[in-house]
């Protein structure tokens, strides 16, 4: 340990020099409040370059006590080399209770268990384990007012499921759950579709967490707000272009409505970043505490960076520059005084790894006013991390949600007027009603890609009517991530939300409108939605997981929707996956491949991709059999495990080209744009007939001439809908009806 | 061997397809960066590059890939799989080749055939899987085709898993427990049952878990067994908390008696599960 020693007797040198900020002897200090800290030191690593990521584990961590806080400090280890059963025991975090009487932290205590929750009494040095499932991860424990620890954990409560894989089908994901101090009580919160983690609590008592976002394009980490009992899920930060990064993580409140989080790219950084300073509403200046709660929302959030140079994306650090890992502010000045954790040198997981090195974070007091760093411990061979005084802090209030037990353990979803909007002017009376999506990941047995088009899986719950006052409602499942598209008369979407929701048992989940401001009030006028009273749409609310698909029979119907007068285009609700091999195949062998087969009498010119470095070229005619074809590029067949339909109306994985440098000339064209069929070539050029609320042949969406006037077959509403779902689901070629998983093998 | 079997499959892809182009830079992957993170030997090094080049087409990139697929680090089989698995027709070509090699392989092989296969989703794998595990292919290879049935998640596997925990190896037998749960359309956890009694405490620990979590009733007496007396605080921790899930009265002694167990891992967790008790 005798570099230990050096390091700490270093460090007490350049306080000394600095000024001696924080030094036991200076009382106007922003640490001589504070009689010693709390600090995590787990072993260095470099296996933890994804933000996301939460099982590295390396044996030999600790808790250790600094006191005075200072770089001169006595450091006393007080978990858990004495505890029986923790000699081989990693810990990934922890919390200081309320009263600063116990720590909750989490362990793992050998390479084969997975991490658990455990409490450390500071009085005694007892560690009890909080009994969760032993199966299951643990981490990020928070405390909460009222004997409560909330946590993210890989558990999960729906049985015959599978915990979701994250936006790259890597990693399962992590999720929030509560349980009571005493090990009793333990809930599980609603799912989203990829990863949240790093819980905060708030002075309002609610819950501040990072998540990750992917729906098609998306794919980012944003702070995000719930309750305490997991719901009311509510926009922190980060989304619309207002984050000060890719991903905004680790946020831990200055004062109310002001947070200090890490600005960093999803990967490749070591759960490190630049250090910045979120003021969600108003900035008051009260004496010098600056806070910013009142009109506290996302969409009036500013952001300021107190580590200038520090890179914000994923590209390596400089010397002298490093990264940091955490922030803890001590007071809540204009440019806040923090313990900090903190890296020097290239921060990046690959240019680390090539070296050989780690990152080594040590734990510093920054001042952002000047931009100085001083050091208080650096253990060459440790990461410390998560510093903290120890100390008494009032618990906020708790913060409950109200359920409805006649919901019977769906979730209401809705909204008072839907074109209360501000992403898109709607035309009054342009939209029927909102589509309702539920997504899933790989995790129900699906290769790595749904497609070539990078979007989830996907199933149409149902449509609820919008009605006259603009409103709608529906009852759907609870706890799986939802997605809504407000839609036109022919069933195609108008303005797809491009994240996932989900919502707990009993749940109402009502917005204002169709993502409407968020600083107002939405009125209705008497105040009573037309909605409520005429009742909410039934989608799938009880249906359980496996059996939220269509039957194969309605999947290759021509004439499933009703078109009888007053029927009201029955039978759509029947559609819920678009498997391609089914749903859309059939429709396309039926109306198209007679022209638009192998053959290509219908003369479509080919298009080419083509390398300008080399000149070579591979080339593909729209085909839309279901026969499979191969298209290679850079040693890398394009198309052949798709049916050449699949192909040529999704298009290549644009990513592949794009990164790839290749230029595709010709008659290049992408025949359906994921979630958009209005703006999808394919569909102008069927040109669908009215579908809601009744089906009307003498109705066009588009005023061109559809494919059917040349003596072309003309598609029924069922198939025209089956188009349109196609693409509003993301063109995917796979869904629950194809999941290769049902097969026998 | 290994290595001219793989590049004859690549061999093959090229003369089937006729038509592979050299290699592409990419604006961030390349196969460049890779050869450089392999000849770093670090890990994170290789899983960010491999990461890096998701979508790059990139033909020089295909055997630097392939070549990690046989890596003799689990997750960087795995990233390399995940690489495949974004290329359906070069996957193909692989998957057939390691799925004969769950037959005829050794250790090594078959471990690495099973990663790739399961991380590729090969599900075409199972019958061999199957077949693969009564060989006597060793603890690590069998280590694998367990992990790769608990991948599948397919109920296929389940003959894999029950041959898996007869296994000599304790590890072998923990780790075929504890897929059993997560196995899709898995009805309870009677093949684990016997486990419960086995003689090494990691496996009777894992055991307990899945009984508990898969609330088998059957499990009750022997888990009552296992707090109470079991030399090993994990397997007593686990117990407890299954006896919880089980929620049956009859535990109440068993559990009372845990909640004063000499370790910290026992004794919250038996009087949680006492709360649990209908």
């Amino acid at each position: 340990m005798n570099h230990d020693m050096k390091s700490i007797a270093l460090g007490a040198a350049l306080v000394a020099a600095l000024g001696g900020v924080g030094c036991g002897s200076d009382d106007n200090g922003p640490l001589s409040s504070i009689d010693s800290l709390i600090i995590l030191q787990r072993p260095k690593r470099n296996d933890m370059g994804d933000i996301f990521q939460y099982t590295s584990y390396k044996a030999g961590a600790r808790l250790v006590k600094l006191s005075p806080p200072t770089a001169d400090g006595k450091q006393e280890v007080i978990c858990c080399d004495k505890v029986p059963g923790f000699e081989q025991a990693d810990i990934s975090g922890f919390d200081i209770s309320f009263d600063a009487k116990e720590i909750v932290f989490s362990a793992a205590l050998s390479g084969s268990s997975r991490y658990g929750l455990f409490i450390l009494n500071l009085d005694t040095g007892a560690v009890d384990q909080i009994p969760t499932d032993p199966g299951r991860h643990y981490i990020m424990p928070v405390f909460l007012p009222g004997d409560r620890i909330m946590f993210t954990t890989n558990a999960l409560e729906e049985t015959n499921a599978r915990q979701f894989r994250d936006e790259y089908e890597r990693g399962e994901t992590s999720q929030l759950g509560r349980i009571n101090r005493d090990g009793s009580g333990e809930i599980l919160g609603p799912r989203n579709l990829s990863h949240r983690t790093f819980p905060t609590l708030a002075s309002d008592g609610r819950v501040m967490f990072t998540q990750w976002d992917h729906l098609g394009p998306l794919n980012a980490g944003h702070l995000m707000y719930v309750n305490q009992d997991l719901r009311e899920l509510r926009e922190g930060f980060g989304k619309e272009g207002t984050g000060a990064s890719n991903s905004t993580l680790k946020a831990r409140e200055i004062s109310p409505g002001r947070f200090v989080a890490i600005a960093t790219a999803r990967n490749r950084t070591i759960q490190s970043g630049a250090l910045v300073d979120i003021r969600l509403g108003t900035v008051v200046n009260d004496k010098g505490i600056v806070s910013a709660h009142d009109h506290a929302t996302e969409a009036n959030a500013t952001f300021k960076v107190l580590t200038p140079d520090v890179p914000r994306g994923n590209e390596p650090s400089a010397d002298s520059v490093g990264r940091y890992y955490d922030a803890f502010p001590l007071n809540a000045k204009d440019s806040p005084d923090l313990l900090v954790s903190w890296a020097d040198g290239p921060v990046e997981s690959g240019v680390l790894g090539s070296a050989g090195l780690s990152a080594n974070f040590g734990v510093y007091l920054y001042d952002s006013t000047r931009h100085l760093r001083l050091p208080i411990l650096d253990d060459p061979e440790m990461w410390d991390i998560g510093a903290r005084p120890l100390q008494t802090r009032t618990p906020p209030p708790i913060v409950g949600s109200a359920s409805d037990a006649s919901l019977q353990g769906q979730v209401r979803i809705g909204a008072m007027n839907v074109y209360d909007s501000t992403m898109k002017s709607f035309e009054p009376g342009s939209i029927y009603g909102v589509r309702v999506i539920e997504g899933f990941s790989s995790e129900e047995g699906f290769p790595e890609d749904f497609g070539t088009t990078m979007f989830e899986g996907q199933a149409s719950l149902g449509v609820a009517p919008v009605r006259p006052d603009g409103s709608w409602l529906a009852t759907v499942p609870a706890n799986v991530p939802l997605a809504v598209q407000a839609i036109d008369a022919f069933g195609m979407a108008l303005l797809p939300e491009p994240v996932w929701f989900s919502g707990g048992r009993g749940e109402s989940r009502v917005c204002g409108g169709c993502h409407e401001k968020r600083d107002s009030s939405t009125v209705i006028d008497p105040g009573l939605t037309d909605a409520a009273a005429i009742g909410p749409t039934q989608m799938f609310g009880l249906t359980p997981r496996a059996n939220r698909l269509s039957a194969l029979a309605d999947l290759t119907n021509p004439n499933l929707i009703s078109t009888a007068a007053g029927m009201k285009a029955a039978g759509h609700e029947k559609l819920v996956g678009m498997a391609w091999d089914s749903a859309i195949q059939s429709v396309l062998d039926a109306k198209c491949v007679s022209c638009h087969g192998d053959s290509n009498t219908a003369g479509v010119a080919p298009y080419t991709i083509t390398d300008p470095v080399t000149g070579q070229s591979a080339s593909w005619t729209f085909n839309l059999s279901g026969a499979k074809k191969p298209l290679v590029v850079g040693g890398m067949d394009l198309a052949g495990e798709w049916p050449a339909s699949y192909f040529s109306i999704a298009g290549p994985d644009m990513e592949a080209l794009e990164k790839a440098n290749l230029v595709a000339s010709g008659n290049f064209k992408v025949y359906a744009k994921p979630q958009h069929a209005r703006d999808s070539i394919l569909i102008q050029k069927v040109n669908p007939t009215q579908l809601f609320p009744e089906p009307n042949a003498g109705r066009r969406a588009f005023n061109t001439t559809p494919h059917s006037t040349g003596n072309y077959a003309e598609l029924t509403p069922t198939e025209f809908y089956k188009l349109i779902l196609m693409a509003d689901h993301g063109v995917n070629y796979y869904a629950r009806e194809n999941n290769p998983r049902l097969n026998n093998y | 061997m290994m290595m001219k079997n793989i590049g004859i499959k690549l061999a093959a892809v090229a003369l089937v397809l006729c038509a592979a182009l050299p290699a592409y830079a990419g604006k961030d992957g390349s196969a460049l960066k890779i050869k450089q993170a392999i000849a770093s030997t670090s890990v994170d090094a290789i899983l960010a590059e491999v990461e890096r080049a998701e979508a790059l087409a990139c033909d020089e990139c295909i055997q630097l890939v392939t070549n990690l697929t046989e890596d003799a680090r689990y997750e960087v089989r795995a990233v390399a799989a995940w690489w495949f698995a974004k290329r359906p027709a070069l996957k193909k070509m692989l998957a057939e080749q390691f799925d004969a090699e769950l037959l005829t392989g050794g250790t090594v092989k078959v471990r690495n055939a099973a990663d790739f296969l399961s991380r590729t989703m090969t599900y075409t794998a199972l019958p061999n899987l199957r077949a693969a595990i009564k060989r006597d292919v060793g603890a690590e290879a069998k280590l694998a085709i367990v992990r790769a049935v608990h991948y599948l998640g397919h109920k296929g596997g389940n003959e894999a898993l029950t041959v898996a925990m007869t296994d000599r190896d304790p590890t072998v037998r923990a780790e075929a427990a504890r897929a059993w749960r997560d196995i899709y359309d898995q009805v309870d956890a009677g093949p684990v049952l016997a486990l419960l009694g086995d003689a090494d405490a990691s496996v009777r620990a894992e055991a307990a878990t899945v009984v508990g979590g898969m609330k088998t009733l059957a499990g009750r007496g022997a888990l009552e067994a296992l707090v109470v007396s079991d030399g090993s605080p994990i397997a007593r921790r686990n117990a407890a908390w299954a006896l919880g899930k089980l929620g049956q009265a009859a535990s109440r002694d068993a559990l009372t008696k845990a909640s004063g167990d000499e370790s910290g891992l026992v004794r919250m967790t038996a009087r949680a599960a006492l709360g649990q008790l209908r």
